[in-house]
């Protein structure tokens, strides 16, 4: 029972974590069917922030609050000074995304060294549920990471941005000739993407080594939660983070990391192969 | 034979003719020349290093021969030449079998694993209909994940540290046997190798099935409508791509002698692409161009500092798009028509 819970608890704060960082990618996927390589720099930026706020004496909650900010900034050069010109050509912005996240990967290697970053989690301790012991920074990662969900699926579902953006990814020509402005929709939405990649990397940042490389592994897991999920919506992201997180939460518990990664892109492959566009088709 | 036939016939003799007296082909003849000749005046070092670069311009050939011709690119072909290298390892090393068999068994081992794995992940992507971007990222994550398990599977891949003690290829004919130990006459094999693949493959894509790709990446739709089973050939090229690339990697690791995670990751499938880039896409002697400028410059510039090299590869990419879209070679194309039509103005 106690394992048990301890191990759903895992699962879902993988889950929260990949929808945070997978969401972004999607969105941008089903808008603009590019592919940002950099996006995992995004979630490295955002720990970054948290490492540098602790530094300077400042407390989480600041980093909490700047950390999309920034990405989102971060987000916003990126596509003016870049992907804005090579939307026609899908594989040059995978190349140059890459080589932006190299350039990025290197100049904070640059700038902070090598060693990993210290970093602290706001609230320590443990939380009793159902008589397993849980620590509380993950519970609260878990909660907060449901609440931002929920604002993404309110903020598509309900307002003027959230139709633009859904508009869009349905059929870009009519939505411009109805006098949406897609590429305002573009920057804003990749803008979005970025700052939430940033909050994700703050959240994690208390739970892994905070180093410029970070971003690759959410970058690859990322991946199959928008390949599996299917792009453009909070539910095909949530879906695929379910099925990926969970299924390398549980599989974890029983095999080495390595095979258990194996296995995911085997049945991320697998499922494609039956459900070419996603499970929840956007 | 029709009358159309033997036109097109004769003007497909015309164009081999001109082929070979073209200035590029006799460059490329006199450059593979030199590389022939390298053991009688370059010491053994040298030799050594150019035939990774070789082998390195081998496995750029595979993927010219996927990303230039079908216009899929992958970002994870190290997945394959590691595969290759880790099975040549692992057959030589873990089996205990006698060297020549265990050479063969490497190599067929290696290339079989490497196309075995492209089979796979190929099927199940390329019919379903997945195509462009999305191949792309799910070659990534296959270079991550192959990775991963290089340096997780310490048992049999050797982790972090890799596999020592890959043995020198052993051939064994009729009771005769060879172990190509000697560096020059190693280099001589992989240079024969390397020009017998250029060669067929350049033979098979300037004729009729070269076409058809072509077609394929130009508009699949209409090359499937005509009758073509473009699933099918998608799927070829990519497995034959896979198993030059794991061939390559097999015979890299006889050289080296060890195999170690760095092979199978994502740094050298970025730098395969980078080499075939800057050789010029769909050109397939430029890979093995690009092989060779990128090692020079990788020399140069990590001698300065080696955490500059990540950094340089980095901005290369964001440059090339911008700049050089098709290739650094392209430049000189450009720079060729800047010229002549700065001539006939003056």
């Amino acid at each position: 029972m106690e394992q048990g819970v301890t191990l759903i608890l895992n699962s879902l704060t993988l889950i929260s974590i990949l929808v945070l960082v997978s969401l972004g990618l999607a969105i941008i996927f089903g808008l603009m069917n590019v592919i940002n390589l950099a996006h995992g720099e995004f979630v490295t930026i955002g720990a970054y922030t948290l490492a540098l706020t602790q530094a300077m004496g400042g407390n989480y909650w600041v980093a909490l609050v700047m950390a999309p900010l920034i990405g989102a900034m971060f987000g916003l050069l990126i596509e003016k000074g870049m992907i804005r010109y090579l939307y026609e050509k899908p594989t040059s912005i995978i190349l140059a995304t890459w080589g932006l996240g190299m350039v990025l990967q290197q100049g904070l290697q640059l700038v902070f060294g090598a060693a990993p970053q210290r970093v602290s989690s706001p609230i320590s301790g443990a939380v009793d549920i159902l008589g397993a012991s849980y620590p509380a920074y993950r519970l609260m990662l878990i909660g907060f990471s449901i609440l931002i969900i929920l604002a993404c699926y309110a903020l598509l579902r309900f307002t003027r941005f959230g139709l633009d953006i859904r508009a869009v990814i349905q059929d870009r020509s009519m939505a411009s000739a109805l006098g949406i402005d897609t590429e305002r929709v573009n920057a804003r939405a990749f803008a979005l993407g970025a700052a939430l990649a940033a909050i994700a990397g703050v959240l994690i940042a208390p739970l892994t080594v905070v180093i410029a490389q970070m971003g690759i592994n959410y970058l690859a897991r990322s991946f199959f939660v928008v390949i599996v999920g299917g792009i453009g919506g909070v539910g095909g992201v949530v879906a695929g983070s379910t099925l990926v997180g969970g299924l390398e939460g549980f599989m974890n518990y029983h095999l080495p990391v390595t095979v258990s990664q194996a296995l995911v892109l085997v049945a991320a492959i697998v499922i494609v192969r039956f459900r070419p566009r996603g499970l929840v088709p956007a | 034979m029709s009358a159309q036939d033997q036109i097109s016939a004769a003007a497909r003799a015309t164009a081999r003719d001109a082929t070979f007296a073209r200035p590029k082909f006799v460059l490329i003849a006199a450059g593979w020349l030199v590389l022939a000749s390298l053991p009688f005046w370059a010491g053994a070092y040298n030799i050594a290093t150019i035939r990774d670069v070789l082998l390195f311009g081998l496995f750029a050939l595979s993927l010219d021969f996927l990303w230039g011709r079908t216009g899929i690119l992958s970002f994870g072909h190290a997945a394959f030449f590691g595969l290759g290298a880790y099975g040549m390892a692992i057959v030589t090393i873990k089996l205990g079998l006698d060297p020549a068999s265990a050479s063969l068994l490497g190599l067929l081992g290696g290339t079989g694993l490497a196309m075995l794995a492209a089979l796979v992940v190929g099927y199940f992507l390329i019919f379903s209909g997945v195509r462009g971007t999305y191949l792309t990222i799910v070659t990534l994550a296959l270079t991550v994940i192959a990775q991963h398990i290089a340096i997780g599977w310490s048992e049999v891949t050797g982790g972090d540290s890799g596999l020592i003690g890959v043995p020198p290829l052993t051939f064994e004919l009729f009771g005769w046997r060879y172990a190509l130990s000697d560096p020059s006459q190693f280099y001589w094999f992989v240079l024969l190798l390397a020009s017998i693949i250029l060669l067929v493959l350049w033979r098979v894509l300037s004729g009729r099935y070269g076409h058809i790709l072509t077609a394929i990446e130009d508009n699949e739709l209409r090359a499937r409508t005509i009758g073509h089973h473009t699933d099918r050939h998608l799927l070829t090229v990519f497995v034959v791509s896979a198993g030059i690339a794991g061939l390559a990697g097999a015979i890299y690791a006889t050289g080296t002698g060890f195999v170690a995670p760095d092979m199978i990751g994502l740094m050298l499938s970025t730098e395969v692409i980078m080499w075939v880039a800057v050789g010029g896409r769909g050109t397939l002697v430029g890979p093995f161009i690009g092989a060779f400028v990128v090692w020079w410059l990788q020399q140069k510039i990590s001698s300065i500092d080696t955490k500059l090299w990540p950094m340089f590869i980095g901005l290369f990419f964001i440059a090339m798009v911008f700049l050089f879209p098709n290739g650094v070679m392209s430049l000189g194309e450009r720079g060729r028509q800047l010229r002549a039509r700065l001539w006939r103005r003056a």
